[in-house]
C-alpha cells in the first residue's frame, strides 16, 4: 500500500508538468490547427531562462519564472511572424517550420549555455512531509499548486473574456471570424505566446525536479505531446487529465516493468488511442489542418 | 502552385543528395593521397557526442584532447609536423558512429580519440580495425574488450576493475553486506550492474533488491520505495551522472539513508550538483581520477585546463588528455608511424598519466586499478584502502 501511494505521489508532480506542456500544445492546436513541434524546445529555453534569472540574477523563484514566460512569449511571437505567410495555405510546410525552429532553439541553447547543463536548487525547504509513511516533497506541492492556478486562469481567459471567445471563434471557422472583424493573425499570435508562456512555466517548474540541459525539451516534449493526444488534442481539460494520466502511468510502469517501462507506457497509450482515436475528451471542432 | 513548389523542393533535395553520394563515392579513391600523410599536419579525429543527451561527456573529452594537442603544437609538434585535431559529432548514436568511422578512414586520419560511449565504441571498432586506425576510448564496458580489436585501446579501466575495487572496500573492508542495486538499462548501466553483481557473487552475496530503470526516467519513487522497504546498508547506483544525481536526491527525500556507492560518474560535479551537496555527502566512489590535487601532474593539468576553458578539470577531460598524450608519445617514438606500426608503438608505450601509469595489455586496457574516494563536505576525498 505504501509503495502504491508513494508511486502515485511521485507520478502526480511530473504529471502536473506534463499537463502544462500538453496545454501549450493544445492551445496552439485549438486556435491554429497546428502542432507546434518546437514546443518541447521552448520548454527547454524556458527552463534555462528561469534558472538563469533565479540563479544568476537572484530573482525570487516565482518572479524568475514570470520573466522567463515573457522571454519565451517573445520568441513565440517571432516564430508566429515567420510562419504567418504560410497560415491557411500550407500546413505541412508550417509543421516542418516548427521542427526547424526546434532544432535552432536547441542549438542556440547549446551555444549560449553550453552542452553540460545545470542543476537548479529547490526554492523551498527540502524536508519532505510525512503523511502516514508516504513522503511528499514540499516542492511537489508547489508545482501542483502553481499548475492548478495557471489552469484556472487559462480556462477563465478562454471562457470569460472577449479575446478568449474570439480565439475560440477563430478556431471553429477562421473565415467567418474574419468576416465579423476578428484579426486572425493576432489571435494566432496570442495563442502562440500563451502556449510558449505555459512552456516556460513547465520548464521553470521542472528545473529543480530534474536537470536543465539542451536535450530537456525532447523528453518533456514527447511526453507532453502524448498527454495532449491522450486527453483529446485541442481540449484543455483533456490536456490536464492526459498529463496527470501519463505521469501516473509512467510512475507505475517504472515500478512494475522496470527497464521496459517506456515500452509499456507507449503500448498502453497506443491501445487507448486505438479504442478512442479522439482521446479521452476528444471533440471534432478543430478540423482546419 | 504549391504542388509545383513542393516538386521543386524534392528535386533540389534529390540533387543535393546526389552530389553528397557522388562525393562520398569519390572519397575512397581520393584517399590515395595517403602518401601525402608523411608531410603536412598529422590528422587526429575526436569522435564524441557534441549534441544530444551525452553531449556533456563529449564536450569534456574534446577539451581534454584539445589541451594535449595544443601543448604538443606549442612545443613544435612531432618531428616538426603540427597536429591537426578535428571533432566529429556522433550524437551518442552507434549508427552515426559507424558512418563517421568510414569517414575518418577515407579522409586520412591516423588516430581517433573517443568515444565516451561504450555502445558507439563497439559499433565503430570493426570499421577502424579494417582501416587500421588505432582509437582510444573512454568507454568502460567489458563489451569493448570483447571485440578483440588490436587497434582498440581504453584510456581507463573496465567496469570490472571499478566494481571489484568497490566490492573490496565495501564488503571486505567495511563489512557491509546488505546491498541494494539500482541501475539503468543502457550499455553503461548494464555493464555496471553485471560487473558489481559478479564482484558480489564472488563473495557469496546476493543484492537485497535489484531495480532497473530506463535511461531517461525522471521519477524513481516506485523503485526507491521498494528499496527503502528492504532497508539496505548500501545503495549501489549504476547510472550516468545526471540520473545518478536525481536518484540520490529522490532517495534522500524518500527517507532512504543507505550509503550511496558507485563508479566514476558519482565523482563528478554534475552528480554533486544534481543530487545536492547534502544528499551526496558520504557517497563512496570508485575512480582512477579522484581529484585535481593528487599529484604535480594533476595540479598542472587542472591549472592549464582552468586557464584554457575557465572550468574545473574532471575525470573525462583527464582521460582524453592522457589518451591523446599516449597517442602522440607513441607517434613521436615511432617516428610518426601509422596503422599497425602505430598500434604496436601505443601498446609498448608506458606512460605516467593522470589516471596512473599506463601499461597496455593484450586486450587494450591501460589502467588496471582504481581508488576509493568518499564525498566529504562536498569534496571527493581519497580514502585509505587495505
Amino acid at each position: 500500500m505504501q509503495v502504491f501511494l508513494q508511486t502515485l505521489v511521485g507520478g502526480l508532480s511530473f504529471g502536473a508538468v506534463y499537463a502544462l506542456v500538453a496545454m501549450g500544445f493544445s492551445i496552439v492546436y485549438r486556435t491554429m490547427g497546428l502542432v507546434n513541434f518546437a514546443h518541447g524546445q521552448v520548454v527547454m529555453v524556458g527552463a534555462y531562462a528561469a534558472s538563469t534569472f533565479y540563479m544568476s540574477s537572484r530573482l525570487p523563484f516565482v518572479l524568475a519564472i514570470i520573466v522567463a514566460m515573457v522571454v519565451t512569449g517573445l520568441i513565440a511571437l517571432v516564430m508566429e511572424r515567420v510562419l504567418r505567410p504560410l497560415e491557411n495555405k500550407d500546413f505541412d510546410l508550417m509543421l516542418i517550420g516548427t521542427i526547424g525552429f526546434g532544432v535552432v532553439l536547441e542549438s542556440l541553447a547549446t551555444i549560449i549555455w553550453g552542452a553540460t547543463g545545470r542543476a537548479v536548487p529547490t526554492p523551498v525547504g527540502s524536508q519532505p512531509l510525512d503523511v502516514f509513511g508516504v513522503r511528499i516533497r514540499t516542492y511537489s506541492l508547489v508545482v501542483l499548486g502553481i499548475a492548478a492556478v495557471a489552469t484556472v486562469l487559462l480556462l477563465l481567459f478562454l471562457q470569460r473574456t472577449k479575446r478568449g471567445a474570439a480565439m475560440q471563434a477563430v478556431a471553429m471557422d477562421h473565415e467567418a471570424a474574419t468576416a465579423v472583424g476578428i484579426h486572425v493573425g493576432r489571435s494566432n499570435a496570442i495563442a502562440f505566446a500563451i502556449g510558449a508562456g505555459l512552456a516556460a512555466l513547465a520548464g521553470g517548474l521542472v528545473g529543480p525536479l530534474l536537470y536543465v540541459s539542451p536535450t530537456l525539451g525532447g523528453t518533456l516534449g514527447i511526453k507532453g505531446f502524448a498527454a495532449a493526444i491522450l486527453g483529446g488534442f485541442g481540449n484543455i481539460t483533456g490536456a490536464i487529465v492526459g498529463g496527470l494520466a501519463i505521469g501516473i502511468l509512467d510512475s507505475f510502469a517504472a515500478g512494475w516493468f522496470q527497464g521496459y517501462s517506456d515500452l509499456v507506457v507507449f503500448l498502453v497509450f497506443t491501445v487507448i488511442v486505438m479504442v478512442k482515436p479522439t482521446g479521452l475528451f476528444g471533440e471534432r471542432t478543430v478540423t482546419r489542418a | 502552385m504549391i504542388r509545383f513548389r513542393r516538386g521543386r523542393v524534392v528535386a533540389s533535395a534529390l540533387a543535393v543528395l546526389a552530389v553528397g553520394v557522388g562525393s562520398a563515392c569519390s572519397a575512397p579513391g581520393g584517399s590515395s593521397n595517403s602518401s601525402a600523410s608523411t608531410s603536412g599536419p598529422i590528422k587526429m579525429a575526436v569522435v564524441n557526442a557534441q549534441s544530444g543527451q551525452l553531449s556533456s561527456l563529449g564536450a569534456w573529452e574534446y577539451k581534454g584532447a584539445k589541451l594535449a594537442v595544443d601543448q604538443w603544437n606549442a612545443n613544435g609538434g612531432i618531428n616538426g609536423r603540427k597536429i591537426q585535431l578535428d571533432v566529429f559529432d556522433d550524437t551518442g548514436d552507434p549508427t552515426t558512429g559507424t558512418n563517421l568511422a568510414r569517414k575518418i578512414a577515407s579522409e586520412g586520419y591516423v588516430a581517433m580519440i573517443g568515444t565516451a560511449e561504450s555502445a558507439v565504441t563497439v559499433a565503430m571498432a570493426p570499421v577502424l580495425q579494417q582501416a587500421k586506425i588505432p582509437s582510444i576510448t573512454s568507454g568502460q564496458s567489458p563489451s569493448i574488450t570483447a571485440v578483440k580489436s588490436p587497434f582498440q585501446f581504453l584510456n581507463g579501466p573496465t567496469s570490472t576493475t571499478y566494481d571489484e575495487t568497490l566490492a573490496k572496500y565495501l564488503v571486505d573492508q567495511k563489512n557491509l553486506k546488505n546491498i541494494a542495486f539500482i541501475s539503468n538499462n543502457g550499455s553503461y548501466g548494464k555493464g555496471e550492474h553485471d560487473a558489481f553483481g559478479k564482484a558480489l557473487a564472488d563473495r557469496g552475496i546476493k543484492p537485497v533488491d535489484d531495480q532497473v530503470v530506463t535511461t531517461d526516467q525522471k521519477d524513481f519513487s516506485a523503485a526507491l520505495t521498494s528499496i527503502r522497504q528492504k532497508n539496505p546498508q548500501v545503495l549501489f547506483v549504476g547510472t550516468e551522472e545526471v540520473e545518478a544525481g536525481l536518484i540520490v536526491k529522490q532517495a534522500r527525500e524518500l527517507g532512504l539513508s543507505a550509503t550511496v556507492a558507485g563508479a566514476a560518474p558519482m565523482g563528478t560535479t554534475v552528480y554533486l550538483q544534481t543530487a545536492g551537496a547534502a544528499n551526496a555527502e558520504g557517497t563512496v566512489v570508485s575512480s582512477p581520477y579522484l581529484s585535481n590535487d593528487t599529484s604535480d601532474a594533476s595540479r598542472s593539468f587542472a591549472q592549464a585546463y582552468k586557464a584554457a576553458y575557465n572550468e574545473e578539470a574532471e575525470l573525462h577531460g583527464a582521460k582524453s588528455f592522457d589518451g591523446t598524450n599516449i597517442f602522440l608519445t607513441a607517434m613521436k617514438n615511432s617516428n610518426a608511424a601509422t596503422g599497425q606500426a602505430l598500434a604496436d608503438a601505443i601498446r609498448s608505450t608506458k606512460y605516467p598519466g593522470l589516471l596512473g601509469t599506463f601499461t597496455f595489455d593484450e586486450t587494450g586496457v591501460g589502467i588496471h586499478a582504481t581508488s576509493i574516494g568518499v564525498i566529504t563536505s562536498g569534496k571527493l576525498i581519497a580514502t585509505a584502502t587495505s
